[in-house]
């Protein structure tokens, strides 16, 4: 049994702001969430790439303590996207804790912050007595599920949890394992997304490897560059995003706001190496997601590519586009706008495009001034447009050889 | 120690760990309060705090049956009695 799956609410915080109007804001009007990377008296002053994605804004969390107390900043970011989520889909409490609606989220790491902090008192510690600074609650703060279950927690939601931990691809999962479970009726709706914190061990990781931008420490706002010449690597960033899937008939009975039809999912791996992208792996995905869709893949005329602007990753990407999709798809690469958010990458480009649809505009990839010709056969965007978007397709690849790609379709 | 120095430490561990201002003294702590597992494991680590000494595996089983803020006083000043610490008011 195959059903109908669409989203009917989404929120997110991010670089470029929290909520639709400042996101659709930053969006047509360029405005990049890249700033200098925050001192953190630990690894800041060791990092050679100076750059981050930050969420530098206030956010008007008004949580109690019994949920405050197992919650670490990713799940912050976590529960209250929920939070909006829940809010805007009108659904109610019956519903929520009926074991109807199940959770799928997930965060790279639990909380590095935490995880730090134990560190600390471990290593720190002259006796037996300071290791009690070790608090109880540290594993629940920090373990790799959760957000997942601090949203359960909060909400008093009692089905499916699926928690994936896949670095980049993290969220996209979220949303396609999501799909899945609506789609062949195992829940009605689904809460999907992901979450990371301010962290810089994930900055030192892809520094150490050569992947992190460094020749625009500067001036932040000029990177990072997907697809472009002068691009040297990835910015890294914090924020989180959320989306509600249920099913379609049970929305359209109910009366939501549809902003989009999920209309495939595909998700594969590499088979080998762990770091480097892989053309045949990527180019797989995308032919999978494009057979699950049943559509012909000129009828995609979007695509949020996963665009990190790292010097390889950019040009596989771009070869697998072309391969599988041709010419005709418009590209933004949306990483342009804010960095790097790791485990919410997936789900916030998501919500990115599902604007950029209900709104009617294609935003284009920032700091994409001339075009890599290894690069150069896709359809670029390069200035703001205003153009319908039917169907589009978000892409993520993730270390450890883990690639994705989601089909979304627009029914207004 | 006395009976009223260790009310008095509690009141201010529920105020500074579990924001729960001036609890009552009988009332069952998980149903007025929402105090669970992990609040529990929370005041064992500050009732070895205030004891200065660690608690026993055996004398932490005793506290699984607590339930109410009288309950943990009680428990300390047994505590406190073990380690020569109590004191008559």
């Amino acid at each position: 049994m195959a059903r109908r799956v669409v989203i009917t609410a989404a929120a997110a915080i991010t670089p470029i702001g929290h909520g639709r109007d400042k996101i659709v804001e930053s969006l047509q009007k360029g405005i990049s969430g890249i700033k200098p990377l925050r001192e953190d008296e630990l690894l800041s002053r060791y990092i050679h790439s100076k750059v981050y994605g930050t969420v530098d804004y206030p956010v008007d969390y008004d949580f109690k303590r019994q949920y405050r107390k197992t919650m670490a900043p990713c799940s912050y970011y976590a529960c209250q996207v929920a939070k909006e989520v829940l809010e805007q889909s009108g659904l109610t409490e019956e519903f929520i804790t009926s074991g109807n609606l199940g959770v799928a989220f997930g965060s790279i790491h639990g909380s590095p912050l935490t995880q730090r902090d134990i560190y600390r008192t471990f290593f720190e510690a002259k006796d037996k007595k300071d290791y009690q600074a070790i608090g109880a609650v540290d594993y629940l703060k920090s373990m790799v599920h959760t957000t997942a279950v601090n949203i359960t927690k909060m909400f008093g939601i009692t089905g499916r949890v699926i928690s994936s931990g896949t670095a980049c691809t993290t969220s996209s999962q979220s949303i396609g394992y999501g799909y899945e479970a609506v789609k062949f009726g195992m829940q009605e709706a689904m809460l999907c997304g992901g979450a990371d914190e301010y962290d810089t061990i994930t900055v030192a990781v892809f520094d150490n490897l050569l992947a992190c931008s460094t020749a625009f420490n500067n001036e932040p706002k000029r990177t990072p560059r997907p697809f472009d010449n002068q691009r040297d690597g990835l910015v890294v960033a914090e924020g989180g995003g959320a989306v509600l899937l249920e099913e379609y008939e049970f929305a359209k009975k109910r009366g939501a706001d549809i902003l989009g039809e999920v209309i495939g999912f595909a998700c594969n791996n590499n088979g080998g190496d762990l770091i480097l992208p892989n053309l045949n792996g990527i180019t797989k995905t995308l032919q999978l997601g494009v057979a699950c869709a049943q559509i012909n893949p000129e009828e995609v005329d979007l695509i949020s590519a996963h665009a990190t602007a790292t010097k390889m990753g950019d040009i596989i990407e771009a070869q697998a586009i072309s391969e599988v999709f041709g010419a005709n798809p418009h590209i933004v690469g949306l990483k342009s706008y804010m960095g790097h958010t790791m485990a919410a990458c997936g789900v916030i480009e998501t919500i990115c495009t599902l604007y950029m649809m209900r709104e009617g505009f294609i935003a284009p990839t920032l700091n994409l001034e001339e075009i890599d010709e290894r690069c150069a056969m896709l359809n670029h965007v390069q200035s703001l447009m205003q153009k319908p978007v039917k169907t589009a397709a978000i892409q993520n690849f993730a270390f450890g050889g883990v690639n994705t790609i989601l089909l979304i379709r627009n029914l207004s | 120690m006395t009976r009223q120095e260790i009310e008095q430490e509690v009141k201010s561990i529920f105020l500074r760990e579990f924001e729960i201002e001036n609890p009552q003294m009988d009332k069952d702590l998980r149903e007025t309060y929402g105090f669970d597992s992990i609040d529990a494991i929370e005041l064992l680590l500050e009732i070895e705090r205030f004891l200065g000494s660690e608690l026993t595996q055996e004398e932490k089983k005793q506290a699984m049956d607590i339930r109410t803020v009288n309950q943990i006083c009680d428990y300390i000043e047994k505590m406190a009695k073990v380690r020569g610490l109590a004191k008559e008011a």
